[in-house]
């Protein structure tokens, strides 16, 4: 068995990683538990939402200028370019292009109708920023119960925004017992369905100049049935983020995906990694746990990015223990279950627990509370690092976009080194 | 000072909104008597709404409070007659573990027989057959009539009840003075949380069913009724980790009891005197204690999921303060006529005893109150069925599934975690709930693994469409509350219920429910930007005010 390059999780900081493994020709392996944060988050790509009146860039700069231990700071501007550059031109080339840029956060509506900063968005979502005038239809259906027209509307009229909002009815082909946000993109993937709802949008359009649908218009190509409702409506359509599982996140989960394996990575889920060996300074073997029988892999470099306490990649029990459930890292954590949480689950500076994660490096590698390198081999990326809060940061995306990337270069060039002093 | 602006007149007026207090209430409407209720909070906003669900056998007392045990065995009996809907007849055991007096087991045995509560011992084979996951470990096992007990939707079909019987029921309802003239209690000032408007409520008799509250009722008509409240602390579990009732057969000691009910297991309790029933916390070295004495009867226990903890104030009732343990205090319930005790007419107090005997309370109390207004029709509550248990079927845990089959209602799921429909909640918000929190209560939603996560969105956009001239907005806005309160529709909604739902999670956050937190977070904040969304922006309409947080009903503090 040779050595190989493992990448521990499958979500969007261990997939940036394969895929940067993967260009640089050592075909990685990615081992994951399940799915990552591609189901549960709106798709969108946010580098940073909590940058005031300023410039995003301006905000981004203060930001690593301020806080070392920050992730973006290890990265540094250019870097996190980099990674932001190379997402959008993978998503270019599978057609699900994404529009934006650093210097300006755009405001997409969410569904429940608060303005919400974004870096990047899949052109299926831009006609929705705010920064722009026009009235605006909300439209949904009654069967998707995870997504409210009235109430999105409401709210976004509270904010003086000049917007309807309109239930749909669907063709009788369409009737289900059950649905999901995914049966509505196996509908929108039709071009029938999406005539009949675009003939029924034409009708109740008004002087809407846009309408706004929940981000269910289809898993195939989802920027074909936009342009398709487009052309029906004469209005522009944009999707709106809703309730988990994420359609735009699986999406980003099938070209991810797609890309590595056609390139000689390979993504295997359901491989949950639960234990690892080592020498001194090198991870030399990881295992993991399938149908119920353990394999060994043997690790010329690793990525970490089991995503924190979102991906059960950190364990924590009533004794207020809290462990890396893959690696067995030192962690970076409040001591003592009572440190861990505000009283108010709203608390504007969110909960001392979910910062918890593995301090690294200036190349993301793992590090122990005296702040020696625990493994040369290794690197983090993700939620799985410390130093941020990314939900509080509203920079969940970007964070684990850019710090995969760079992650899984440095890897690569770790992994080339190793085989050339080996050799 | 008091802008009394509204006279209310009735015959008597039972201050309380718990299990005894509506169970009064009804009793008092079916004798034709002329009542109204007042509840500071919610209906079952106290310990009613805040214990383990523990529909009781009498077991648990045959040996140290015989009286409370044979009061328990007879209403036990009663309530699945009366009220079946609500009941689950799981059973029970008494297991002698290696911690306990193996002694101990022929002492309760006599014990059951002396005080008539039905027993039978099995053996261990039978018993571990029947709940494979006990400790295999135990010596002895006695089965007894145990059930569980929706205390909240009982609670909701005994207010139904009552008020189609002519009572009046009025929430949100704060007693702030009882009116004294010479020898006798004639009125109760209340004042409305919602409005703040003051009322007069004169009533010929005015019954103190306030639970641990009734010692603060009584003060404020300079009558002492020495209540302790005892907290109990309770954690419930994600699994049906067992059918039956779990008791150690030993005497009542903390942490002994696991109850299975609906689709949860709830480990209980603590018994902690506290000074003010309004003022107590969960403590994490009671959660950590619960959480390693569970591991005694269910080995394993604290790798199981904990959903959520939350504490309650037992009643407990003594003539006289003294020093002891809230563990040797009576559970057996004490009717305080204060006419003979204190020479105060027009006013009653029931205070102690548990809520498998709340009936039978209030039969005692409304006995004396009818035969002194002169109303000779009897006591019909023992025989009379609530509505909706006429087809004498127990509540099985199957029950919410066995009704989406039926309807084909897969579709229309709110919370897929309790089996929720989007029927049941549009039923609860037209039927007058004041709060997800209401809704939560009658139809069970959000209390599954996911603590509203998903739920709570949907419910709070359906009020709007269900309700729309009535979605409640903004709290009162007073300290504590500044922050809860967002003016935009269905925010305030949002907020409080998330934040209900919260206040339960963090003593017991470890784990997989720590990350269901994490995962909330990224739906609330991340994806739908709660946070965003600018606060006080239109000013709150008075009758559409969420008033859980008003300080006079605020229980529980936070380590902030």
């Amino acid at each position: 068995m040779t050595e190989r390059a493992i990448v521990v999780g499958a979500g969007l900081a261990g997939l940036m990683g394969a895929l940067a493994l993967t260009e640089a020709g050592c075909r990685p392996l990615v081992l994951a538990k399940g799915l990552g944060i591609t189901h549960w988050v709106g798709g969108t790509l946010d580098v940073l939402g909590t940058t005031g009146n300023q410039s995003l860039r301006v905000a981004l700069d203060d930001l690593i200028a301020n806080n070392p231990d920050h992730p973006y700071a290890k990265l540094g501007i250019s870097e996190i370019e980099a990674g932001i550059a190379r997402f959008r031109a993978v998503m270019q080339q599978a057609h699900y292009p994404y529009a934006g840029s650093l210097e300006r956060n755009m405001i997409l509506p969410t569904a429940l109708g608060a303005l919400r900063p974004t870096a990047y968005a899949p052109i299926t979502m831009v006609a929705g920023d705010m920064r722009q005038g026009g009235e605006l239809l909300i439209a949904g259906f009654h069967e998707l119960r995870d997504f409210y027209p009235p109430l999105a509307a409401a709210n976004l009229r509270e904010q003086g925004v000049a917007v309807r909002n309109v239930y749909l009815e669907l063709p009788p082909s369409a009737k289900r017992l059950d649905y999901s946000t995914r049966t509505f993109a196996f509908f929108f993937d039709d071009p029938d369905f999406r005539q009949a709802i675009g003939r029924q949008l034409r009708e109740v359009r008004g002087k809407a100049t846009r309408i706004g649908l929940p981000a269910v218009l289809g898993l195939r190509d989802p920027v074909e049935a936009v342009a398709d409702l487009q052309r029906l409506t004469g209005a522009q359509i944009f999707e709106i983020p809703t309730l988990p599982p994420s359609i735009p996140g699986m999406r980003l989960m099938n070209i991810f995906r797609r890309t590595i394996e056609a390139a000689g990575g390979r993504v295997q889920i359901g491989s949950t990694v639960h234990r690892a060996g080592g020498n001194a300074d090198r991870l030399t073997h990881l295992y993991s746990e399938a149908a119920a029988h353990d394999q060994e892999h043997r690790v010329a470099v690793a990525l970490l990015a089991t995503g924190g306490i979102a991906g059960g990649g950190i364990g924590t029990d009533y004794t207020g223990r809290v462990w890396d459930s893959a690696l067995d890292l030192p962690l970076h954590a409040p001591a003592g279950r009572e440190g861990w949480f505000a009283s108010r689950f709203l608390h504007r500076e969110g909960h001392p627990i979910f910062a918890a994660g593995v301090a690294t490096d200036d190349q993301l590698r793992p590090l122990d509370s005296a702040g020696n390198l625990v493994y040369e081999n290794v690197a983090v990326a993700g939620m799985a690092l410390a130093g941020s809060d990314p939900v509080q940061e509203r920079s969940v995306t970007g964070l684990t976009v850019t710090t995969g990337w760079h992650a899984g270069n440095l890897l690569a060039r770790a992994m080339q080194a190793h085989l050339e002093t080996s050799n | 000072m008091q802008n009394t602006t509204r006279q209310i007149q009735t015959d008597v007026l039972v201050i309380g909104g718990g299990a005894t207090g509506l169970g009064t209430v009804r009793d008092l409407a079916m004798r034709g008597i002329r009542t109204v209720l007042v509840e500071k909070g919610d209906l079952t906003h106290g310990t009613t709404g805040r214990y383990h669900g523990l529909l009781h056998s009498g077991g648990r007392y045959v040996v140290k409070d015989p009286q409370s045990a044979t009061e328990c065995a007879e209403e036990n009996a009663i309530l699945r007659r009366i009220m079946p809907q609500y009941i689950e007849d799981t059973s029970g055991f008494f297991v002698i573990t290696p911690w306990d007096d193996p002694d101990y087991g022929d002492r309760f045995l006599k014990a059951c027989h002396d005080t008539r509560v039905p027993v039978q011992e099995i053996s261990v084979e039978e018993a571990l057959r029947r709940e494979p996951v006990l400790n295999p470990k135990i010596s002895r096992v006695f089965e007894v009539p145990d059930g569980s007990a929706d205390s909240f939707m009982s609670a909701y079909g005994i207010a139904r009840s009552a008020t189609q019987y002519g009572a009046s029921i009025l929430n949100y309802h704060f007693v702030t003075d009882l009116v004294r003239e010479g020898d006798r209690i004639v009125a109760a000032i209340v004042e409305d949380l919602r409005t703040g408007e003051h009322k007069r409520i004169e009533a010929t008799y005015i019954l103190n069913t306030a639970g641990a509250w009734a010692g603060k009722i009584a003060q404020l008509a300079d009558l002492r009724v020495n209540v302790m409240p005892g907290k109990g602390t309770m954690i419930a579990m994600n699994h049906r980790m067992v059918n039956t009732v779990i008791n150690r057969c030993k005497l009542p000691a903390d942490g002994d009891i696991l109850v299975p009910i609906h689709t949860v297991s709830v480990i209980g309790t603590t018994d902690i005197h506290v000074l003010d029933p309004d003022v107590y916390g969960i403590e994490p070295d009671e959660v950590t204690f619960l959480m390693e004495e569970g591991e005694k009867m269910i080995p394993g226990f604290t790798r199981y999921r904990a959903l959520r903890a939350w504490a309650g104030v037992r009643p407990l009732y003594r003539e006289e303060s003294s020093a002891v343990s809230d563990r040797d205090v009576s559970r057996a319930y004490k009717l305080l006529d204060h006419r003979k005790r204190d020479g105060v007419d027009g006013f009653i107090s029931i205070v102690g005893g548990k809520w498998t005997t709340y009936r039978l309370m209030a039969e005692e109390i409304v006995d004396i109150v009818a035969a002194r207004l002169g109303v000779s029709t009897p006591c019909r509550t023992a025989q009379e069925v609530i509505p909706g248990g006429e087809e004498s079927k127990l509540y099985w845990l199957g029950h919410n599934l066995a009704h989406v089959e039926a309807d084909d209602s897969y579709g229309d799921l709110l919370c897929e975690c309790e089996l929720v429909t989007r029927k049941q909640v549009v039923q609860a918000i037209r039927g007058g709930a004041a709060n997800l929190d209401d809704v939560r209560r009658e139809t069970r939603l959000g209390m599954g693994p996911c603590q509203g996560g998903f739920c709570t969105y949907r419910a709070a956009a359906l009020w709007g469409e269900v309700k729309p001239d009535a979605v409640p907005t903004n709290a009162k806005n007073n300290g504590k509350l500044a922050q809860d309160g967002a003016g935009m529709p269905g925010t305030a909604l949002v907020r409080h219920f998330l934040q209900e739902r919260w206040k339960g999670l963090t003593s017991i956050m470890w784990g997989d429910q720590l990350r269901q937190a994490r995962l909330d977070q990224l739906i609330y904040v991340d994806t739908l930007g709660i946070d965003l969304l600018p606060e006080h922006i239109r000013p709150p309409q008075p009758e559409n005010e969420l008033v859980t947080g008003h300080p006079a009903i605020a229980t529980e503090y936070h380590h902030d």
